[in-house]
């Protein structure tokens, strides 16, 4: 096997030395905090109205403010990021997995299997992303476990594309032939010299899967086929918020603020891993 | 002669892939829970009533006859009759008032995205490291970052509320007029641009700088060639391929957009169309939607692959 590229001492290292991946991580360690911790300290329960205030502009009782039945935007933000978090993390990995496994096994056995599944994964990847997430949904039905897999399915292309190509990469690499010459098995070999070494864009591609995974969850939610009020999602939240926008407007764009950040938290940590675990960018860089 | 057979094999790929979707959308759509027809009838329909329905719609007959009737209508122009959205109407018909939208709002934005990342990336790439480097680069990710969206309440809040100089609702088909369009447009157009804006020029600047430190460059400014001239023909042309492959990639997540934004600004589109479509279980209009977006997709890429085998007759041998 190739020199672990997964250490998580070196990795550390190398984040702190990346002003994008440094930045991410303290976005994304910002926003767990506040997901996590937040609501604790918030004296407001998300779908506890408060029929005296209603509507409110941010103040320091409200920081985001109430909505039309007087529940704290804030308290519902941090809820509802905590499951869009969940959901969208679950989705991708769940796809990412599928998508890595498909693909791996394509690039790997070649032969009649490889252009099968690749014709396959050219038609998902024709369809516009948000398009087939919301015809999944159809299939699916509404809801919070539909929209789990709608994002994994959505994912499992994308993954199961690079995987291949990564694969079809080191698959001629000395070690992989040597473990061939062992006589290990396929599986083996796959899970042990291959995947090690396909991981670190796979991990790339996970952290960026994060980042539009969330924006397609919010948007289904937006729409109300994700997510089912009351329950809050970053989406169902900016939902309520656009009935009364003209008028209130903090509401969806506060919420919407809070999901860019996110998002944005997310590219830079992908930005700064693809440059420390892409050696053939980093080989770029430096030239 | 090269031109034209990599223009065919091209072609008849996006063929066989719109033949394989046509297959794919129609077996999911098997797959979704409810009857159609108590969906469009509702529940307290009499036996006769849905019996009469289904042999309307075809919905009485086996799968693989379903298929083709469906397949074989859609080749003479024919997708079949909306189910609950407009009933009876036939989705065609629909779609071809519709899409005109669709398509106007798309090139719209795909246009915005390019000019601005040409400009952004460009200036990024030939003062790197500078102030305009840093400037163009942060705001290239933070466009990327920006959900579209919600980016339309922004830009509503910004330009319509706030300076009033651009109109929030109410879009005007730019069949009846352009320049009403391109007014009423600019909102929704720019919020899709944005986020594909910001990955364009991230795109473009990383390509001019990768070509920029190539032998052939060095070798054309060692001929005493201006620099000018260098960026233009040494430079700007082979940094162009990716920029247009990415266009390619990237229309995915712009039709996407135009779903939600298409409702946001209340433009009767396909997107739109398809979410009403999918609220009001009119599994015709979802199933046309679904084939239409993908020939947008596999269309939008087809003109990727021409212009890259303009750029770089290579490709087509």
């Amino acid at each position: 096997m190739a020199e672990s590229t997964f250490s998580p001492k070196r990795l550390a290292r190398e984040i702190l030395r990346n002003r994008s991946a440094t930045a991410g991580v303290a976005i994304i360690g910002f926003m767990a905090l506040a997901m996590i911790f937040g609501p604790s300290f918030l004296p407001y329960d998300p779908n506890g109205m408060d029929f005296m205030a209603i509507l409110e502009v941010p103040s320091w009782t409200h920081p985001f403010g109430t909505d039309a039945v007087g529940r704290d935007v804030l308290a519902r933000v941090l809820y509802g990021a905590r499951i869009s978090m969940l959901v969208t993390i679950i989705g991708v990995s769940l796809g990412g997995a599928a998508g890595t496994l498909i693909g791996m096994t394509s690039g790997f056995v070649g032969r009649w299997v490889d252009p099968v599944v690749m014709r396959f994964v050219d038609l998902l990847m024709a369809f516009p992303i948000f398009v087939l997430a919301l015809f999944l949904m159809l299939v699916l039905g509404f809801g919070i476990q539909p929209v789990i897999f709608a994002i994994a399915l959505v994912y499992v292309p994308n993954f199961a594309r690079l995987a291949r190509n990564t694969t079809l990469a080191v698959k001629e690499e000395p070690y992989v032939q040597a473990a061939r010459l062992m006589g290990q098995s396929n599986l083996r070999i796959m899970l042990r010299e291959i995947l090690p070494n396909i991981a670190a864009p796979m991990f790339v591609q996970l952290t960026v899967g994060f980042a539009f995974g969330i924006v397609i969850e919010a948007g289904l939610s937006f729409l109300g086929l994700g997510v089912q009020p009351p329950d809050p999602s970053l989406g169902v939240v900016m939902a309520d918020g656009k009935d009364y926008f003209l008028a209130h407007p903090w509401v969806i764009t506060l919420t919407g603020l809070t999901l860019m950040v996110i998002i944005l938290g997310l590219n830079l940590l992908g930005d700064g891993l693809r440059d420390i675990l892409d050696p053939r960018l980093r080989k770029r860089s430096m030239a | 002669m090269g031109f034209i057979w990599y223009l065919i094999i091209r072609l008849g790929g996006a063929l066989v892939t719109i033949a394989i979707g046509a297959v794919f959308v129609f077996i999911l759509m098997q797959l979704i829970p409810g009857d159609p027809a108590i969906a469009a009838l509702g529940e307290n329909a009499t036996d006769e009533n849905v019996a009469a329905f289904r042999r309307m719609h075809g919905l009485d007959q086996p799968l693989p006859v379903q298929f083709w009737i469906w397949l074989s209508g859609i080749a003479q122009g024919d997708f079949g009759k909306s189910i609950t959205l407009a009933q009876g109407y036939p989705v065609w018909d629909l779609m071809v008032q519709r899409l005109p939208n669709t398509l106007f709002i798309a090139v719209y934005a795909l246009v915005i995205a390019v000019v601005i990342s040409f400009f952004a990336g460009s200036i990024a790439a030939l003062r790197q490291g500078r102030m305009s480097d840093t400037a163009a680069t942060s705001a290239s990710i933070l466009g990327i970052s920006m959900p579209d969206f919600w980016l339309s309440y922004v830009l509503i809040l910004v330009f319509s509320l706030g300076l009033g100089v651009l109109p929030a609702f109410g879009f005007t088909s730019p069949l009846e007029s352009f320049s009403g369009a391109l007014v009423n447009g600019a909102l929704p157009a720019f919020a899709i641009a944005a986020p594909m804006a910001g990955v364009f020029a991230r795109i473009l600047r990383a390509a001019l700088l990768e070509t920029k430190r190539k032998d052939y460059v060095t070798a054309a400014r060692s001929f005493g060639f201006r620099d000018t001239f260098v960026y233009m023909h040494y430079i700007f042309r082979n940094a162009l391929i990716p920029f247009v492959t990415v266009i390619g990639v990237q229309v995915r997540y712009l039709v996407g957009g135009t779903v939600i934004i298409e409702r946001i600004f209340g433009i009767a589109g396909l997107g739109s169309m398809m979410v009403d479509g999918a609220f009001g279980r009119d599994y015709a209009v979802v199933q046309a939607c679904m084939l239409a977006f993908l020939v947008f997709v596999l269309g939008v890429n087809l003109i990727v692959d021409i212009i890259c085998a303009f750029l770089d007759p290579r490709r087509t041998h």
